[in-house]
Parts: C-alpha cells; structure tokens; sequence
C-alpha cells in the first residue's frame, strides 16, 4: 500500500482535482484505490457525488470507535473507494490536539486498509496545521501542486524547510507544475528557471484547462467525461511518473 | 432478510421490458449496457470442480470474452481473466491464480464444456438524487430459463441495497433464488444433472435380492461406466477416460470369476474371454499414460545436472503413447468390438426365468455377498501370512490380485452393509493395497525404463539422457525395495485384532 498526500500550504492550486485524477487513473490500472477526503469543504467527495457526512464526526473517527472501514463508500468506478469528508473535520486540528500522539494517528488508522489498498490518496485541506503534520507522518509520498507565480517558490522552499526541520525521513516530496498557463509568459519563464534551480520538481505539467474547471459541473473524474486531451494526457503522464517512486 | 436475497428468479410472466419499465417508475435507473452473451460452464467429466464447489463459467459477448471461477455456494468470484480460448489442461493456464485454484481439483483430468445459454445482459444503475449510483443490477433474459437478476450491492450503501431487494420481493414478487447460479435449470434442459458420473460405485442392491437378478444390476453398472468412457477413450480426451474404462473392465471380470455360478457357464466363459481381451488391448497405453502422469516426478527426483536431459523421454513416451492409442483407438471402432459389448447388453437386458440356473444364482444376494467376501477375504490372510522376506516378488504380485478382488467385492455389495463399517473395511484394506501397488508400479516401471533406453540407443540419444534415466532405474529401484520393505508392516496392520473382528462380524457366514 502506498499513501500519496496532495498537498501544498496554499489554496487552490490543484490538489483535488490532482487526487481525484490521478487516484481514476489509478482504479482504472486495476489498483484497489481510496481517496480519503480531508478536507471540511468535502470536495473531493462532492466531484464522486457522495455525502459530505461522517458518522460521529471527526470525534468519533480519530478516536477510532468506529472502523474506517465502515465508513468506505463505493464509488461509481471500479476499484475506487472514497472516505468522505464531513464539516466537523474543521475542528480536526482540536481532535488531534487532545490525542497523546497526535501526529501518529492518521497511520495508525491507516494501517488495517493496508490488505485492502494498493494506493491511498489523501486529499489535505491547504495549510500547515497539526493534521498537516499527521499527514506528513502517514504518507509515502507528498504530491504538491505549484502554480508557476513567483509567490510559489517560497512556499515550496517552506515546504522543504519543515520536512528537513522535522526530520521527516520517510516521506518523497514531489513537487510538480499544476495549472501551467502556456500563453502567460510568466509561466513559461519561472516553470524554467525554477526546474532548473529545483531539479527534484517532476516533468509532467498539468496545464490550466478548461476542461478540467468543468470538473465541478460535471461531478465525475475527468477521464470519466473526455476521452482524449491534452489534460487527460497530462494527468496520465504524471500518473506513470509517479509509478516509478 | 435471509443473506441470499442478491438472486433472484423473475417469474416468467415478468417480461424484462416490463420489469424495467415497472421498476423504474419506483427509482430512478440507468441502463448501461445490454449485451448477447454465451455463457458456457465447464467442468472435469467427473464434477471435480463441482465436488470441490467451484463454478466455471466463460462469458462471451461481442465485447469481451471472460473466463470466472466461482464459488457455487456464495457466488463470490475467486478469479477472472479475459480469454477467448478455455485451456483444456490447468498446467496450460498462463495466469498463475488460476492455474493454483484449478490444478489441486482437476490434476490429470480436462476442462470440458458441459451446457451453453445464451442471453442478454443488461446491467442497470439505480441511482440517488445527486445521480449517485447506489446499487447494480445485472439482468439475464435467457431463451430457455427464467429470467434471473442479481443485485450487486456496493460498499457503504447497504441500505439502498435492503431496500430494493425488499421493493423487489413485496412489490415485484420476485423469489430469492437459492443458487447464484442456473447451472441445474441448464443442466435440466439436457435431462441431466450435477454429479451424474463418478467413477464411484454405488449400486443399490437390496439384501433378499435374487444372485442373479444383483449380478445382473451390478454388471449393468459396469457397462454404463463402460459405454461413458468410450468415446473419451477414443479421443483420448484426458487419461482417466481410458483408466476408468478399464477399472470397469477389470470389475466386469472380477465379478464374472467371483460372484461365482449366478450366470449360465457358457455366457460367463464367453465374456470372460472378451472381457480380458478388453484388458489386454488397454494395457500398453495405460502404461504409458502412467510413465507420462509420472514424468514431471521422474524429472524432480533426478539431481538439478541431469534434469534437462531427461526431455527425450518425454518425446519418446509421448510418440509411443500416441502410436499405441492409435492402435487402441482402432480397435474399440472395430465391428467385432461393438457387435460383442452390443451382445452384452442384449444379454444383460433379458429378463431373468422364473427360477434361476443355478443354486448359486437362487441364493439371496446377501448369502452370496457373504460367503464370496469371506473367502477371498480367507484367502488373503492365508496368502500374505506366507510371505517372507525371502519370498519371491510373484507371490506379492498374487496377493494383490487376490486383494483386488476383495476390493471389487465389497464395493459390489456396499449397499448391503451397514455404511460406516463397510467404509471401514474398505479402507483399512486400501491402505494395504497402496504398498502392493506401489511395488508392483515401481517393478514395472524400473523394467520399462530400461528397456525403453535400448530403444532410445537404437535412436542415437545423448548419452546424458541415458545417464539420467539411469539414475531413474537407480530411484525406482530404491523405491520398489522401500515398499517391499513396508509390507509386512502394513500386513501386520491389516490383520491386527480389531480388524479381524471386523472383517468377521460383517461377512463371516451366518449360517
Ligand atoms: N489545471 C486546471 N485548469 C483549470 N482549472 C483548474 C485546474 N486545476 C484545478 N482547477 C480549478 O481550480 C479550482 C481549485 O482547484 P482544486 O480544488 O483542485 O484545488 P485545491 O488545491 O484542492 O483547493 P483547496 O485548497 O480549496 O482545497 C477548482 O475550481 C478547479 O476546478
Ligand atoms: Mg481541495
């Protein structure tokens, strides 16, 4: 089993519609795959159409009384299953908070679905927090979206600061360009310089579609809806890079 | 809610168009395909995957041809792969998960289609108001069958799934069906039904039957296990259609020495001449069947170095099987073949005259089963008592033609015997007749392979091959003289107190 995070201290650069994407993508190669829904706003449940609705709240889930198992709901593609996200989840940080290892709790409630799973993909709602931490404690690897502004190259080097402050050896950050405008040439010229001065950043590009804005009108995956274009090529490429950590 | 409600049989008076347009003016459905399909179950002729519950069934539509194997029981699926082709073997399946589950089950025996339906498969969403699916419906509209549906409930909406399977029975009068599969109604349809072949007997006699009238029933039997192996034998489908063949040849022949006197001497001297020609033509590709089952062991017991050499063989084996089935195969397409076993028949379908022919053939089948049983069970005692270690091979091979007669009794007359002692006593003398046979095999094997190599010399084989299958003579040597070396404990273990009074108390005369 492995965890993927999508995860930047930013909002809305990309990483629903990247989780949601890549986790089709994933089902669709046949591998048993969750998409765990993190985030109070419950986007990634809405694009499944399932309830924003958890059972006893974010209490009741990280106190583990209930399996999470049992709160698994099929979606309607083979081999993909999603944890949906539920509005108390807003108060996660303060569950956490009141748990004697707080930053273990997401892995250990993670651990029993590891039979179940080939991949886990955690859809984290923006900033750093205590969940964010737990986050980082549970996943194998952390998939950041960076839309190429300038203001963005800060936080990724914020980012690599706190998981070399931590010590956080086990987890992959693997940064990549969402959201790439080609006709600003803003974008083309800091997705250069900052490949070269980042050479960990991936090669796959997602671009700014708006095929994949429609996303939220559509309520399915995007490779659910378009057959073939550039942006479902673009989440494949990125698919396969990501096979090979 | 009893837990099979996700199958349900649609009462014939339910078109599928109506049962769609009924059902979705209750929810809201979406129909995703309908497709023609052929489903086609397969099996081992004898039912092992039945026997070990186990459904195979290939799919195949214009978009996709799908091979499942399928718990029968619960209708889990325990493996899938996409395949035009069935494999007729399991060691030819390339996908490993599938090659796991079948081989245990089917080992030397074939995969064969027993009944095809044909239908069209619609499968339908029922979706919730954010159009959400909530549950699945796969529908089969078969030519010949009831209708059939099955829910495929999905996780974490467990209530949806209750519910329409409630609508489905209060308001469609649909029945929970008790099998997730029409297999029996398809078999049906061919006036047949699971396990109607094993090479088990099991005939029903009754104990104040006429001898001759229970001997007739028994031979009967034997002809139909006969009749149902030919054309297998012919084709050579597998190699237990031949061995199976035979067993019930070497039976007919047991009975017409052993269930002595119950028909007119002549008919029994003229079929017991057939009957050992039958034996005797069947012989030499049994044999190599045997060598061929036993290759990949042959091939195992040789040291890494030499395990590649052996191959010729296997080609050789395989060119000589072939040849002598060939041989077989013409033989049992012969007139005089048929217009005997025909005779037989005839024979065996005549109504027996009011008295029998012979004291023997007047008795009650029970005296008869008894006093048969404990002589030859008399003379096994008597026979393996005699042997040393010095003894001669031949007396061994003696007594175990004398316990196969034993065998052959008890399971004639089964039926007459309480179920759990008869089951015993077959039992314990099965285990003895494992080292009788285990030396015989190993005997004749160990002289064939040798033989088998003047004959390969003559052909130019490596001489590698010829140090292998010396090694081969080495092993088979080895373990001829472990089983030699095993029977007179396995003796000692048959005739032990207990055993004896068994044996006594189920058969001795009661006369
Ligand atoms: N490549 C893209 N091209 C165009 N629009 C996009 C692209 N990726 C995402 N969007 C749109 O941008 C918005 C934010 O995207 P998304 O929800 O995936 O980001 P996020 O990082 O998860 O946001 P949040 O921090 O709010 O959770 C959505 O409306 C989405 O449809
Ligand atoms: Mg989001």
């Amino acid at each position: 089993m492995t965890i993927i995070a999508t995860y930047n201290i930013k909002g809305g650069v990309g990483k629903t519609s990247t989780a949601v994407n890549l986790a089709f993508l994933a089902a669709q190669s046949n591998y048993k795959t969750l998409i765990w829904d993190l985030d109070p706003q419950g986007a990634s449940s809405y694009y499944f159409r399932i309830k924003p609705k958890v059972k006893g709240g974010s209490k009741a889930l990280i106190a583990g009384d209930r399996d999470l198992d049992g709160l698994i709901k099929a979606t309607d593609f083979e081999n993909l299953d999603l944890l949906p996200a539920d509005f108390s989840f807003r108060n996660l940080d303060l569950v956490l908070d009141e748990r004697k290892k707080p930053t273990q709790r997401l892995k250990k409630l993670l651990a029993p679905l590891s039979e179940e799973y080939d991949y886990i993909f955690l859809d984290c709602p923006p900033n750093i927090s205590l969940l964010s931490e737990a986050i980082f404690e549970a996943s194998d690897l952390l998939l950041s979206p960076i839309i190429p502004t300038t203001l963005s190259l800060r936080t990724l080097e914020q980012l690599k600061k706190h998981i070399k402050d931590n010590k956080l050896k086990n987890i992959q950050l693997l940064p990549f360009f969402s959201m790439a405008d080609r006709r600003k040439k803003m974008h083309r010229e800091i997705i250069e310089s900052l490949a070269e001065q980042h050479p960990d950043i991936l090669q796959s590009i997602i671009p700014y579609a708006s095929d994949i804005e429609r996303m939220g009108l559509e309520r399915q995956p995007l490779g659910s809806y378009i057959n073939k274009s550039r942006s479902v090529e673009a989440y494949q490429s990125l698919w396969q890079e990501l096979l090979a950590f | 809610m009893t837990e099979n409600t996700n199958y349900f049989e649609i009462p014939a008076n339910l078109t599928i168009k109506k049962f769609i347009s009924k059902l979705s003016k209750q929810v809201d459905l979406q129909i995703i395909s309908q497709q023609y399909t052929i489903k086609t179950f397969y099996d081992s002729f004898d039912w092992r995957l039945y026997s070990a519950n186990m459904l195979c069934e290939h799919k195949h539509s214009q978009k996709n041809s799908e091979l499942r194997l399928v718990n029968n029981k619960t209708g889990q699926l325990l493996s899938s792969m996409e395949t035009e082709q069935v494999p007729d073997f399991s060691q030819l399946f390339t996908d490993e998960s599938f090659r796991q589950l079948l081989s245990p089950e089917l080992q030397m025996r074939a995969l064969l289609p027993l009944c095809h339906l044909s239908y069209e498969a619609y499968l339908i969403n029922i979706l919730n108001k954010d159009q959400k699916t909530i549950l699945r419906l796969q529908v089969d509209e078969y030519e010949l069958l009831n209708n059939r549906l099955q829910l495929l409930p999905l996780k974490g909406y467990e209530k949806a799934h209750q519910k329409i399977a409630q609508l489905l029975q209060d308001k469609f009068n649909l029945l929970p069906s008790a099998s997730c599969t029409v297999l029996n109604e398809a078999l049906k349809h061919q006036g047949r039904k699971p396990q109607d072949y094993s090479s088990k007997l099991s005939i029903k006699l009754k104990p104040e039957m006429r001898a001759d009238k229970a001997s007739q029933l028994i031979y009967k039997h034997l002809l139909h296990a006969i009749h149902i192996n030919e054309a297998g034998t012919i084709d050579d489908t597998d190699s237990e259609f031949l061995h199976d063949f035979r067993v019930a040849v070497r039976r007919t022949r047991a009975g017409l020495s052993q269930i002595k006197n119950t028909l007119p001497a002549e008919i029994v001297a003229k079929y017991a001449s057939f009957f050992a020609w039958l034996g005797q033509i069947t012989g030499p590709t049994r044999d190599l069947d045997v060598y061929l089952l036993s290759y990949p062991n042959y091939k195992e017991v040789l040291p890494e170095s030499l395990q590649d050499d052996i191959a010729p063989l296997y080609d050789f084996l395989m060119q000589k099987q072939q040849q002598a089935h060939n041989e077989l195969a013409e033989k049992l397409k012969s007139p005089e073949y048929t217009k005997q076993l025909l005779e037989w028949e005839t024979y065996l379908k005549q109504s027996l005259p009011k008295k029998g022919s012979t004291t023997e053939a007047n008795q009650t089948i029970q005296e008869l089963a008894d006093l048969r049983i404990w002589k030859v069970y008399q003379r096994v005692l008597k026979e393996g008592g005699a042997i040393e270690a010095g003894s001669p091979p031949e007396a061994l091979h003696d007594l175990r033609k004398t316990c196969k007669k034993l065998r052959y009794l008890m399971e004639f007359f089964q039926d007459l015997y309480p179920a759990q002692d008869i089951k015993r006593a077959i039992k314990s003398l099965k285990g003895f007749q494992a080292i009788l046979g285990d030396f015989q095999d190993y005997e004749i094997q160990e002289l064939s392979i040798k033989q088998f190599s003047e004959e390969m010399m003559a052909n130019l084989v490596a001489s590698n091959t010829l140090l292998a299958m010396g090694v081969l003579v080495q092993y088979l040597d080895v373990m001829k003289c472990k089983a030699r070396n095993h029977f007179s404990e396995q003796f000692t273990l048959f005739v032990e107190a207990e055993n004896k009074a068994m044996f006594t108390q189920l058969f001795k005369h009661k006369a």
